[in-house]
């Protein structure tokens, strides 16, 4: 938030994004849409996790390799606790007990077949319960969380609850720590660490991201990507459909289609143009003047038969009309003011002169105007009836076209909509001779021949422009379906293409911001993992460089900047699996100590499967300096990691699990090898449960072990202080054989010279020791009974010298 | 070599051991059990020889366990009394790292000693006419 407000963005459009987004998609899409963001809703708080705890004690019942109820008992603060036990002696039992406890389930059974789940009561105790005591810091008591199981019921109807001190018991959930146990895992298994560098980097990603609080930014970025992905794919639908329906409608023979087609062909698609072509008269706009040449066609009247018969029957009349008034006095009058009206226009134009038709000199003047013009009037009026003859001649010769209303601009237009006019021009080109037809008798005949297949011609053409204009209809209206779908999706994903303006930005921002945050948040513990890994690394061949959390989506991953014997960019294929698992355990004690994890201890099960002896050395290391401010429980199943821990004098509390049958498990605390096998036998000796005769046999055998252990203590102290490899030493012990090689490797240095060892002892250390030794090697020879406790005090004895041996 | 015990009666104390739990022996139980079936085995080999008159109680239990399969006419169990063997010895020894066995693998070893030690005791172990 703060980076956003430093950025001075909030102002932009897409800074409200952001911060809606970050809100939830549907706040976002308010925002985008414009309406007033919804008030950021007080969510309910969880209760403030409670900090800082330690575990007190583990207890469990009846949960998996445990029978009767066994607690672990931990010493609540920094601290180192190994917990030493064989596969299958439970101390598996009492880390997933813990794990289960929290959590209500746990990691390692999430990926086995549910039979491995179904197994989780113990066959041997019909009880089943788990139990932890916490101290928690600031809190005047315990926490005491548990978890409880009716009898038979699965184990999912476990009951958890927690109560802190005094307070009224609550449900588990009231102790806050929901988040910190995914976000800070406390606890880490073998196979987890394995998994989770075999599931590949994004899995990995997530599992470091989580520490890094960035959810709610990742969230708020996805809340973006899906709107501008679902805008943008709203778009992108729009336009192949656009592409579709642009192809369908020029099949589609209408000037809509058309009109569609040109508006939805540009950059910017007019969709108000394309809703107009719908939903508008088909006549608005260009394209149109097809349909209206179709429609004119298709309106034509033609010529109507009665109207022929009338317009050649008048016609015929108006003829002999015409050529019966030849005859007459009226048509010698109306001949003559003809002749006369031309002469008086001649005198009227040039004036007195000449007669111009008989040549008489003088004969048109004045008063020959004058006399004249009286003579034409009488003429005319003599010649009325001659001329409505003639004009009716005149209007009956007219009477042709007005049988056929025919434009000549329409045919044109007809032609371009693609009727054929052949018929038409044709019998039209017969129809308008009539124009030159100047006796009425012939025009009614020609009238009277040519109407008909005008005629014709013109219903053929009228019923073709109709049926194309029902065959246009009916191919535009299924297109004009698809335009209107297509133009409600236009619309919709043009209004997104206008959010993505400001999605886009916001989307960048965030991406950049949460990169920022995400990379100043992990260099810390990049830093401290590095430091663990050089630690566990020892001779691997296998540099760690940065370690970086990179990319975003689908393409996040963890970058391990790796390289082998100096080649760079190698590949975590190279690595073994000793290596795998220490750089994941490099990566996740880092995670597990941050400060702001409520836990203050990391429980580690079985770390060392895999490791070479040179490697426990330095895990020794890590988690001794992990234990300084966590309390650090590491289970583990062979006595490597508890030898390195001795040997480096690393500050540890050992406690050893048996399990003995009907899942009787025992736990005790461990002291070294030397003193556990010397205890052993004292405890044999001295205790009346055992018949004597079986102590006499049992004490030399375990005084041996004791002194096998102490020489062993000395050999690897000595040879891995001389600095020679793990693996070399182990090899000479292992070789050594029986005790006296043994002894002759921690006293001489020399594995060959077990024969001087007895003379030695009894030189340096005494007769009596010299005899110790050699009760102890013959091992199956039995002592008296009373003798065994003075065995078991010679042999104490005997390792004290021998681990005098520098 | 003193008083030689009686296997069964070593490998039933040894059996008490794992089966029964008691503070006193916690943890303790897995070497000493071990020990006392170890024993029991050996004491076994021991009853056998000296049944056949054989002087091998000084060889090394190498060459006893293979005389053990010309002895025995069960060459299985003489195999399985041999791993039984170096299993039990390794556990009666200190190995760098190793944990002390568990409950199943002592209750298995247990069996083959138990096996043998009830053929070595049966009056049928005696030698065909003519073998000895």
């Amino acid at each position: 938030m703060s980076r956003l407000e430093a950025d001075g963005s909030v102002e932009e459009r897409w800074g409200g994004l952001v911060l809606a987004a970050l809100e939830g998609p549907a706040a976002l899409e308010a925002q985008l849409s414009g309406a007033d963001a919804t008030p950021r809703e007080a969510g309910v708080r969880p209760s403030p996790a409670r900090l800082g705890a330690f575990i007190q004690s583990i207890a469990v019942e009846g949960f998996r390799g445990i029978g009767p109820r066994q607690a672990l008992e931990l010493r609540p603060g920094p601290g180192l606790t190994l917990v030493v036990g064989r596969n299958g002696s439970g101390k598996s039992s009492l880390a997933e007990g813990l794990e289960v406890l929290l959590t209500g389930d746990s990691l390692r059974w999430k990926e086995r077949a549910s039979v491995w789940r179904e197994g989780w009561r113990n066959l041997h105790h019909p009880r089943a319960s788990l139990r932890a005591t916490f101290l928690v810091e600031g809190e005047r008591g315990p926490c005491v969380v548990s978890r409880l199981w009716e009898d038979e019921a699965p184990f999912e109807a476990g009951v958890a609850s927690a109560q802190v001190h005094d307070e009224a018991p609550s449900a588990l959930e009231s102790l806050g720590w929901a988040a910190a146990l995914r976000t800070h895992r406390p606890f880490l298994s073998y196979n987890e660490l394995g998994s989770l560098l075999d599931e590949g980097p994004s899995k990995l990603y997530d599992a470091l991201s989580s520490i890094l609080g960035l959810e709610d930014l990742v969230e708020a970025l996805g809340v973006l990507q899906e709107a501008r992905r679902s805008r943008e794919k709203a778009l992108k639908e729009a336009t192949d459909a656009r592409e579709r329906l642009v192809e369908r409608l020029r099949g589609v023979d209408d000037p809509r289609a058309q009109r569609v087609v040109a508006a939805a062909s540009g950059k910017e698609w007019d969709l108000d143009a394309v809703d107009a072509a719908l939903g508008g008269p088909a006549s608005a706009g260009a394209g149109t003047a097809e349909i209206d040449a179709l429609r004119g066609i298709a309106g034509l009247e033609p010529p109507d038969p009665a109207r022929v018969g009338a317009a050649v029957a008048e016609m015929r009349g108006a003829g002999v009309a015409v050529a019966a008034a030849r005859e007459t006095a009226a048509a010698r009058s109306r001949d003559a003011a003809a002749i006369l009206e031309g002469a008086l226009q001649f005198h009227a134009a040039h004036g007195d002169g000449d007669c111009p038709v008989c040549g008489r000199k003088g004969a048109l003047d004045g008063a020959w105007s004058q006399r004249q013009k009286a003579a034409a009037a009488r003429l005319r009026e003599a010649a009325m009836e001659a001329d409505a003859v003639h004009r009716r001649a005149e209007a009956a010769r007219r009477l042709w076209e007005g049988l056929v209303p025919l434009r000549a601009d329409s045919i044109v237009r007809a032609a371009e909509a693609g009727l054929d006019l052949g018929a038409l021009v044709k019998s039209l080109g017969s129809w308008v001779e009539a124009g030159s037809i100047a006796d009425l008798g012939a025009l009614a005949d020609h009238v009277e021949s040519t109407s008909g297949p005008l005629r014709d011609a013109m219903v053929r053409l009228r019923d073709a422009a109709r049926s194309e204009l029902g065959r246009r209809e009916d191919a535009w209206r299924p297109a004009a379906v698809e335009v209107a779908a297509w133009l409600k999706s236009a619309r919709e994903a043009v209004r997104g293409g206008t959010d993505l303006k400001g999605l886009k930005p916001a989307e960048a921002w965030l991406k950049k911001a949460a990169a920022g945050i995400r990379d100043d948040r992990f260099a810390p513990i990049a830093e401290k993992a590095a430091g663990i890994w050089e630690h566990l690394r020892q001779q691997s061949h296998v540099e760690l460089g940065k370690i970086q959390l990179t990319g975003e989506g689908t393409r996040r991953r963890v970058a391990l900047d790796v390289t082998v014997d100096g080649v760079e960019g190698a590949a975590l294929g190279v690595m073994s699996q000793g290596e795998l698992h220490s750089l994941a355990l490099s990566l996740f004690v880092p995670r597990a100590t941050l400060p702001e994890s409520p836990f203050r201890f990391i429980v580690i099960d079985d770390p060392v499967q895999s490791m070479d002896p040179a490697r426990v050395d330095g895990l020794a290391r890590v988690l001794e300096s992990a234990s300084a401010d966590r309390q650090v429980v590491v289970f583990t199943h062979d006595d490597r990691l508890p030898e390195a821990v001795r040997r480096l004098d690393v500050a540890a509390e050992i406690v050893e699990v048996t399990r003995r049958d009907a899942s009787v498990v025992e736990l005790r605390r461990a002291l070294d090898p030397v003193g556990r096998y010397l205890e052993d036998a004292l405890a044999v000796a001295g205790t009346a449960d055992l018949p004597s005769s079986a102590a006499a046999r049992v004490v030399p055998g375990l005084c041996r072990l004791g002194l096998e252990a102490a020489c062993m203590e000395v050999v690897r102290r000595r040879r891995l202080g001389r600095g020679e490899p793990h693996a070399e030493v182990e090899r000479a012990l292992s070789g050594a054989g029986r005790l006296p090689r043994l002894a002759a490797l921690a006293i001489f240095d020399d594995v060959e010279r077990g024969g001087d060892v007895v003379s030695r002892l009894q030189s340096e250390a005494g007769p009596s020791l010299a005899d110790a030794f050699r009760q102890c090697d013959e091992g199956g020879r039995d002592v008296q009974p009373a003798a065994a406790l003075d065995l078991v005090r010679q042999a104490s004895k005997l390792t004290a010298w021998v681990r005098g041996l520098s | 070599m003193t008083d030689d015990g009686e296997p069964g009666e070593l490998l039933g104390m040894a059996d008490r051991l794992l089966r029964r739990a008691d503070p006193a022996t916690a943890g303790l139980w897995p070497r000493a059990s071990a020990l006392l079936a170890l024993r029991a085995l050996e004491e076994s080999l021991h009853r056998l020889w000296e049944r056949r008159a054989l002087d091998l109680r000084s060889c090394s239990m190498r060459t006893q366990l293979i005389c053990l399969r010309s002895y025995l006419d069960d060459t299985p169990l003489a195999a399985r009394a041999g791993h039984a063997w170096s299993a039990l010895s390794r556990a009666c020894h200190h190995h760098p790292y190793e944990l002390a066995p568990t409950s199943g693998e002592l209750h298995a070893w247990f069996s083959v000693v138990s096996e043998l030690a009830r053929r070595v005791g049966l009056p049928s172990e005696t030698p065909p006419p003519g073998r000895s």
